[in-house]
This record gives C-alpha cells, structure tokens and sequence, in this order.
C-alpha cells in the first residue's frame, strides 16, 4: 500500500527524465543562420527587459515612444541592479526560448556570448545604415564575427579623479600618479575579485600596448611583458603603500566613500562619482582627467555600458527594432545624459548645451570613450574574465609572483578558449 | 493500544509485530500530500540538474551537447579550487554551528529562565532573524569597511585586529563570515532549543534540587540529555544550511581570501561560466556532500533520527 | 526519553493560580543563598544579548535616516536625520506590492506546511510502517538541493505549466522546500509527547481525530510555534527562487524588490533605501510574532502536563 505513492512518483519522475532527455540534441553543430531584424515598424507589444534604471528615465522614454506611436505598447521588465543577476535572468529566459523579453539591456560584455549561442537577432543592417552617429569604439562592442548584434546604448569610461588642494595637476603618466600617490593620501581603485578588476588591470594593459587575447579571439596572450610589467606595478604599488590594502575589498562604491571622506588623493572610477563627489563634501576640491600613460605610451580606458539587443525569440522584432532605433535618437539620448547621467553613445549628443551643463566633463568623456577599448571578444568571455581578476587579485595579495600569475592566467584563459 | 482499533471502535487489538494493514492506510493517507508535493515538484527539476551533469553543453555553438559520463565529476575531483572549497566550507561549517549551538543555548536558558525581561528578550532575539538575509550580509560589509566602517575601529579598541584589513586577509574574512552568520542564525538555535526547553517539565529540576543537585550538574544531567532532540534538529538542518551558505561570502569577499565555498563555486560555474553540465555535476556533489555529513550525524550522534525511524 | 507520565490537566482551564505558582516555583529555584548572582547573571546576560542583537539593527536604522553624502561617513549618530528614505520607499509602488506578495505568500505557505507537516509528522511518530527511515532521509535530502541547479529548469516548467509569475508559483515550490524542517520538528515534537495522555482521552471515548485535535496539538504548541516561525523565516527571506520564478509586481517578494532598489547613480548602491525597507519590514514582523507567540504560549500552558 505504501509502495503505491512513491512507485507513482518514481515512474513520473523517470517519464520526465527520459522526456527532457529527448529535447536537447538539436542542431548537430555550427551555428544556425541568425535572423535579421531590418524592419521597424512601431507597433505592438514590445518588453524591454533592463536593470533597473535608477531615475525613471528609461520610463520617460518609453512614455515618449509609446506616445508618439500610438499603435505601439512598450513595458518595462525591471532587473535586479546586480549585474550577474540581469545576466541570469536573462539568460534563463533565451535558454528556454521564452519570448517575454524582447528588446534586452546587454552589458556590452555579454555581445559575444549571447551572439554565439543565437539568442539575437543579426542588426547588421541597420548599423550599416545608422551606424555613423554613434561614437565608433561602441559600435564595436556590438560586434561579433563580423556582423552586429546589438544597438549601442550607452556607454562608459573610466577617470582619474584627484584631489585639487592635494596636487596641482593630473599626472601624465601612472608611474608619476602613484609616486605622487605614495607621499600623498594614496589611490583608491576597485581591487575586489570581481568583474570591476578586470577593468582596472586592463586599464594598465591597454595603456602599456598589450593584451591578453589575440585579435581572432583564439589565443592567449597574456604571458607577456606587458602584462608582466602591469601586474608588477600594481602589486609594487600596494607594497609601496601608493595603494591601501584595503583596496583588495573595494568595488565601485567603497572607493567612491574612500575618496570623498577623504582618504585618497586619486581614484579610479566610472562618471557616476562625480555628480555624487559634487554633493559631498569634497565639492570643491576634485577634478577628473582622463587616463594617463604607461610605459610611454597613451592612456588607455576600457569600454562599459550597455546595448540594446533584440531576442532571437521575440514576437515582435519590428516593434523592437522601432524601440531601439527611438532610443538612440539625439534627443532621448540627451534625456538620459541629464536625467540618469548615462553617457550617451550618439556623437552630437555631446554638443547639447543641456548635457554639457549636467555634465561638465562631457568633451573629456567623449574623448574617453573614443579611446578606450573592449575587453577581450570572445564567447566564453566570463571565464576569461575569471581568469584575469583571480590571477591578478593572486599578485595583488602578494600570494604570486607578477610572472608566475602571467603565466598561470594566460594558462587558464588558454583552456577557456577551448572550452567545448 | 492502536489507533486502528479506536478507529474501528471496537475492542482492544493484542499488541503484535505485524502491523494493522488499516495503520499502514492511515500512515499513507497521512503521508501522501507531503509526499505527493515533494515528489512532484522537486523530483523533476532535481532529476534534471543530475541528467545535466552527465553531458556537456556548448557554450560556444548553440544547442551543442554530447554524453560526457563520469567526466564532470573527475574534473571537480582534480580541480583545486573544488577542494578548497571542500575545506573552507567544512571549516565555516565546524565553527559557526559550534559557536550558533554555544550561543544558541545559552539565548535559550537566558529567554527561558530569565523571569523579568522575559518578553523583551523574546522581541530581540527575533531582529537577526526579521532582517534579510542579503541585507545583513551588506549591512556586515559596511560596518567591516576599511577606514569608515565601524568595526574594525571597536574591534582595535578591544585589542583584536589592529589595522588588520578584515575582509582582505585570509582567516580574518572567514572570521567575519562566522560572525556574520553566527548573528543571523543563533536566534535560530535559540528558538528551537527554546521551544525544547518549554517542554522540560520543572518538577524534574525540583526534585533534583531538593537531592541537593548544583545547577551545573542539573545542567549537563537533566537539561541537555532532556534537550538532545532538539539539539539534534537544530544541529541537522544548521549543518545543512551551513554546508550550502551562498549569500554572505558572495557579497562579502566575493569568495576570495579563503571564503570560497562548494554553493559559490556551483554558482560560479553554472550561472557565470554557463558550464552547464560541469556546474551541475558540482551543485550534485555538494548534495552528495551534505547527505553524507547529515548520515554521518545520522549513525553517530543519531539517537534521534533513528528513535523517530523506530516503530511508534 | 519520556518526560513524566503523571498528572494530566488537559483543557482544565487552571489559569488562575498559575502565576502564582510560577512565582514560587521561581523562588524556589532561586534558592536560599546567594540569591541575588542569578538575577545579576542573567540582567548581564539579557545585556549582553540585546547589544548583539540589536547593534547592527542600530546600524541600518542609523543608515537609513541618512542620504547623500552622509551615506559616505560613518558616523554613528545620522548628522542630518531625515525620512527622505522611507518617503522613497512608500511611493515606490513595486515596494508595497512586494510586501503584499511577501505576507500572503509566507502566510499561506506556513498555514499549509504545518497542516502537511503535522500530518506526516504525525504519522512518522505514532503509527508504524515500514521504510520509515527511508521516508525520513528522502525528505530530507530534497531540501538540501542546491537551489541554483534547479532554478533554470524549474522556470522552464513553470513558465509551460503557466504558473510563472504567480503566487501560487511561488508557493508551491517554498512548501516543497519547507515541509522537510516542518516535518522533523513536529516528529521530534510528538514523539515526546507520551502515548498514554492520547490513550486515556481514547479510552474515554475521543475520537482519533478528537485526540490529535485536543491532546496532542496543544502539547506539541511549542513545535508548531517553532515549526511555522522557521518556516515563515525561510519564506520571507528566500531570494533566488523569488526572483527567478516572478518578473511582475503581480508576484515580486520583498526581497525581489529590495534587489531592485537603486541609488541616485547607476553604480551606487542604495544603503538609505534598503535600510530603510529593511527597517519597515522588521518592526511589524516583530510585532507579529510577538502576538502569536503570547497567545501559544498560553494555550500551552492551559493544557500543560504538570506532574
């Protein structure tokens, strides 16, 4: 009598099993011929599913939008702030062919790999027609294996902010900020083993002239001198005292309240510290620059932001393509400059006399932003990823040698590449 | 005398070994919704993660996946960070439920006997548990924050840690993970030995008294043997919650310095690195884990669980 | 071990007299000598525990009547207290919806665990049957599954069940997750309870369900209040089913919501806001449990066993 129950739900869960088991031998391999999305036609439903945007700005432009076509309904699927959650649910949603969300907020991190796995549509297309307005380097996060899959949204790069009453000028170079730093209060970066350390070791990389993946994306190259060279200077520079230790638990924020109590003279950080570092009490004693140089070379920044992508399972491409094509329009961009302070990735944008007032910085941050660089392009983009801040993170600790954590990343960025 | 026969309302049924086939009715009618909402809703997704971590799924060509056997498994076995994550999550483990059970209990006594204050105590002792989780967790994080937060400036006042960069050294983040923890959850303990102790009859401590018993020896002879049940259940699931613990060393070290642990890394491998197969071979084997510690408990301490396996 | 098989007072309303007899029952464990180290142990302990309790609850008060650039100190004294954060979080209209969904969904889902669980603890307990070990450590070992395995394909069924972003979602899955704990506590609860007290109401002509109704639940009060209480706990504060299985405010728990709150800035962590709701949320809470506890707490010992 008691067998009966749990026979039952054993056969259940074996007829489930063999059920799931039958669906996921779809395509053989390669890639299937993407989908375009050419057509926008404003009409229908569309969700836009993004990270929560902080001011309601993202609703006043679908407020915008959904006024000015009447035909057309946009709703927004609010995500966590966390990025690693956005990704998740996203991702969750595109591996089950769910056609909830149809416009999506990617990082523009996230190109490569939902573009290899066929979750977007092809907009190359569109970018060929429209692609002039926007700043060249975040057209190329949109891009993977030659065609475009997303629609640059905003974008991000990253300062220098220093202290006025501290030092009279930026420094040219790094090596002279963190001589500087180390008989000043110190810099303040994000040292935290996560995403944010990957940035900041890039930062250096780039401006030394190296990499840690080659163009194709098919091999490692981060066993060099550059990196060599970059991961001695950080790790020296905590040693030194230039850096706090404390630096190691910092992301974003903690730096943002290191420098405003006080306790830093430079600090690495996106555009976001400065309208918050303009009400604190540091108000009138900081400025921002753009990067200085490494090694003797130019400055460098790496690319952030997001871009607007369209699911290969939407309902309703058309209405999508119409969305994205509104928000990217000069005048929505300016919105979100003044409103969110997201920098835009339209050009003229910057020329806005209302931009300019909500950002002072706004030519620096052009400049920024055409500079800077994309991490490395690739699909399994997030252990590479790993690779680079856990072996970097290693060096900071003092738990590796510069040399031995350039070669054991390049190592496990290597394996990455052959992940099946 | 049986249940099946007040049921039947007739006489007494002699006491035998062979069970009434009409208890058995009743256990499985008794069993069923549990069982039936057990099974069918965790038996599926449960016997999915464990069909995917038999194959490979490819990242990099869409709807690409092969049989991969034992091949998961062996690579966690041969990774090194899946054994660090073994050892950090044992180490967490070990002490935050002895120092949980320490603290619980002595929450508990205090709540029990305190005879003023009684009600007051009872109202604190449930803040930890009222706050979210993930917000104690950031809350921990602020007050541990280099230069600003408040912590470590007490905790140098009292002569621990001096200019120590808490969550940035190994030893001292696993320090405040336990911490961390210990605050959340000891009110769990508390309430569950609380409730055990509610049910300790006083008259067993007075005669004890009147033998002329000390209260240590009224302690470790009646309180504890007579609170072991409790103890047990506490002990089980805390174990079990401990082994699993994803939260707190997420937001507070993101896993480096020696917090990593067996639910970060399965996160870490499923959700970020979107290895699928390989991320649910590490989520089984952390299950795999977590049973056989909870058997383990099970045989040795076990007097509990295997009592309340025993008939009647 | 049994406890006592004594004197049985059960529903024998004996209210009266009762404090009175805690009183003395209290003095006498107090002792004739050295009766005042007890009183001062235990004020230093009640001491001791409300500081740890309640300190980092200070805090996020602390933090939450602070915005801006004050966020960035750490006084410990809020330097320009103000309500702006709670103001915030009452307009925010996916907040109070989230509380609603948070209340009905723990509520409900604690109702119906320890109606389940009692049933199956109840037969785990009394009534004999075979492979109840087995029984036992299945239970058990659904609720120690990694959530994050099954998060992916439980979205998947439930989006093709058409349950997603429902209430009922959620519940259905935090009942499987909390019968286990529910389930061993009332186990362990009414194994303690000693046959005979059910056996004598039987025999004076009680039903089955009469018995269990009128002897057996009032005993086992304490296991419930615990059982529900950790439940409730578990419900309240899960995060990631929540926010895998939900994307609307038709759904969204507090903790979703929590997740969702932002600062002014994209990168700026709202510590104002989330201490703020954190706040809100616990007062009440508190206030709850305090109510339904009194109110066990005296049913219980109505119907105590006194020997």
């Amino acid at each position: 009598m008691m067998k009966t129950p749990r026979l039952v739900a054993a056969l259940v869960a074996t007829a489930m099993l063999a059920i799931a088991g039958c669906g996921d031998d779809d395509d053989g391999g390669g890639a299937p011929e993407a989908e375009k999305a050419t057509q926008a036609k404003a009409s229908g439903n569309v969700t836009w599913c993004i990270g929560k945007d902080t001011t309601g700005a993202f609703g006043t432009v679908i407020d915008a939008f959904n006024k000015a076509n009447p035909d057309a309904n946009v709703k927004l699927l609010e995500l966590p702030e966390d990025a690693g959650e956005q990704r998740r649910l996203q991702v969750q949603r595109l591996e089950a062919k769910s056609p909830e969300c149809d416009v999506l907020g990617t990082d523009v991190i996230w190109t490569a790999e939902y573009a290899a796995q066929g979750w977007l549509l092809d907009v190359s297309d569109w970018i060929s027609k429209n692609g002039d307005k926007f700043i060249p380097s975040t057209v190329d996060t949109t891009e993977y294996e030659g065609k475009n899959w997303a629609i640059p949204f905003n974008s991000n790069a990253g300062f220098i902010y220093y202290r006025t009453d501290e030092v009279d000028k930026a420094p040219e170079t790094w090596e002279d900020l963190y001589k500087e730093a180390q008989s000043g209060n110190g810099v303040v970066y994000q040292g935290f083993r996560y995403e944010g350390l990957t940035v900041n070791f890039l930062e250096l990389v780039y401006s030394a002239g190296g990499s840690v993946l080659s163009e194709d994306g098919k091999e490692a190259t981060a066993d060099s001198q550059e990196v060599k060279d970059a991961l001695t200077f950080m790790a020296d520079g905590i040693k030194d005292g230039a850096a706090p230790k404390a630096v190691t638990t910092y992301k974003e924020e903690e730096s943002r309240r290191a420098f405003e109590s006080g306790n830093a003279t430079f600090m690495r950080n996106w555009p976001y510290a400065y309208a918050l570092g303009k009400d604190s009490k540091i108000a009138d004693n900081f400025d921002i620059a753009t990067f200085p140089g490494f090694a003797g070379k130019e400055g460098a920044g790496v690319l952030g932001g997001y871009n607007l992508a369209i699911s290969a399972y939407s309902k309703n491409p058309e209405g999508s393509l119409a969305f994205a094509e509104f928000a990217t329009d000069p005048k929505q961009q300016a919105l979100m400059a003044t409103e969110a302070s997201l920098p835009p990735t339209v050009t003229e944008t910057y020329d806005d006399p209302a931009v300019k007032k909500a950002m002072p910085f706004a030519e620096e941050l052009r400049t920024a932003i055409d500079q800077a660089q994309p991490r490395p392009v690739s699909p399994v983009y997030p252990q590479i990823s790993e690779a680079i801040y856990n072996n970097v993170y290693a060096a900071l600790q003092g738990d590796m040698s510069a040399d031995e954590a350039a070669s054991k990343m390049n190592e496990e960025i290597q394996k990455a590449l052959e992940t099946f | 005398m049986e249940a099946a026969s007040v049921k039947l309302g007739r006489g007494r049924k002699k006491r035998g070994k062979t069970f009434g086939s009409e208890e058995r009715r009743l256990a499985a009618l008794l069993l069923t919704p549990a069982m039936a909402v057990i099974a069918l809703v965790a038996a599926y997704p449960i016997g999915y993660a464990i069909w995917l971590s038999f194959n490979e799924y490819s990242v990099r060509t869409p709807g690409l996946s092969r049989w991969a056997g034992f091949k998961n498994y062996t690579e966690a076995f041969g990774s090194s960070e899946f054994w660090e994550a073994v050892k950090n999550t044992f180490i967490f483990t070990g002490l935050s439920v002895t120092l949980e059970l320490a603290i619980g209990l002595g929450m508990a006594i205090a709540m029990h006997e305190a005879f003023k204050g009684r009600g007051l105590l009872r109202t604190v002792v449930l803040v930890p548990w009222a706050v979210l989780t993930v917000v104690s967790a950031i809350t921990w994080r602020t007050l541990f924050e280099p230069n600003l937060g408040l912590a470590p400036q007490i905790l140098d006042a009292i002569g621990i840690g001096g200019d120590v960069v808490w969550l940035g050294q190994e030893g001292y983040a696993m320090a405040v993970m336990i911490l961390a923890d210990v605050w959340k959850t000891a009110p769990f303990m508390a309430l569950l030995l609380l409730a055990g102790l509610q049910v300790i009859p006083d008259d067993v401590y007075d005669a004890a008294k009147v033998d002329g018993a000390t209260t240590w020896q009224r302690f470790r002879r009646i309180t504890i043997p007579l609170l072991m049940p409790a103890i047990l259940v506490a002990l089980i699931f805390r174990t079990l919650d401990a082994l699993r613990i994803f939260d707190l060393p997420y937001v507070l070290t993101g896993g480096s310095n020696g917090t990593t642990t067996l639910s970060l890394i399965a996160h870490q491998e499923l959700t970020t690195n979107r290895l699928i197969g390989y991320g649910s071979a590490l989520s089984v084997l952390t299950f795999i884990i977590v049973m056989a510690v909870s058997f383990i408990y099970i045989r040795t301490v076990g007097g509990n669980i295997r009592s309340l396996a025993e008939e009647g | 071990m049994e406890a006592s098989g004594g004197v049985v007072a059960p529903g024998a309303g004996v209210r009266e007299g009762e404090k009175e007899r805690e009183e003395a029952r209290a003095a006498v464990r107090r002792g004739p000598r050295r009766n005042w180290v007890r009183p001062l142990l235990m004020t230093i302990a009640v001491v001791l525990i409300c500081i740890f309790c309640l300190f980092p609850f200070y805090w996020l008060i602390n933090v939450s009547l602070k915005t801006g650039s004050d966020l960035s100190q750490s006084d410990i004294f809020p330097p320009n207290p103000t309500l702006d954060n709670y103001d915030s979080i009452f307009k925010n209209d996916n907040f109070t919806s989230a509380l609603k969904n948070s209340v009905i969904v723990t509520t409900v889902t604690t109702i119906l665990a320890l109606i389940v669980g009692s049933f199956a603890a109840y037969a785990l307990a009394r009534l004999r049957f075979k492979r109840k070990f087995l029984i036992l450590a299945l239970i058990l070992s659904i609720s120690t599954f990694p959530a994050i395995a099954i998060a992916a394909p439980m979205f998947k069924l439930w989006t093709d069940i058409g349950i997603y972003d429902t209430r009922i979602g959620l519940i259905i899955p935090y009942l499987t997750f909390a019968l286990p704990l529910a389930i061993y506590i009332l186990t362990s609860f009414f194994k303690e309870i000693p046959k005979e007290l059910e056996e004598a109401a039987l025999v004076d002509g009680a039903t089955y369900f009469q018995a269990f109704r009128k002897v057996v639940l009032p005993l086992a009060a304490p296991g419930l209040v615990t059982a529900g209480l950790l439940t409730a706990f578990f419900v309240w504060n899960e995060f990631l089913l929540a926010v895998t299985l939900t994307s609307s405010p038709d759904a969204f728990t507090v903790p979703v919501s929590v997740a969702n709150f932002t600062g002014s800035q994209k990168f700026e962590v709202p510590l104002g806001t989330i201490s703020a709701a954190s706040v809100v949320i616990t007062i009440p809470l508190v206030l709850a449990v305090i109510l339904f506890q009194k109110r066990i707490v005296a049913g219980m010992t109505a119907g105590a066993v006194k020997g």
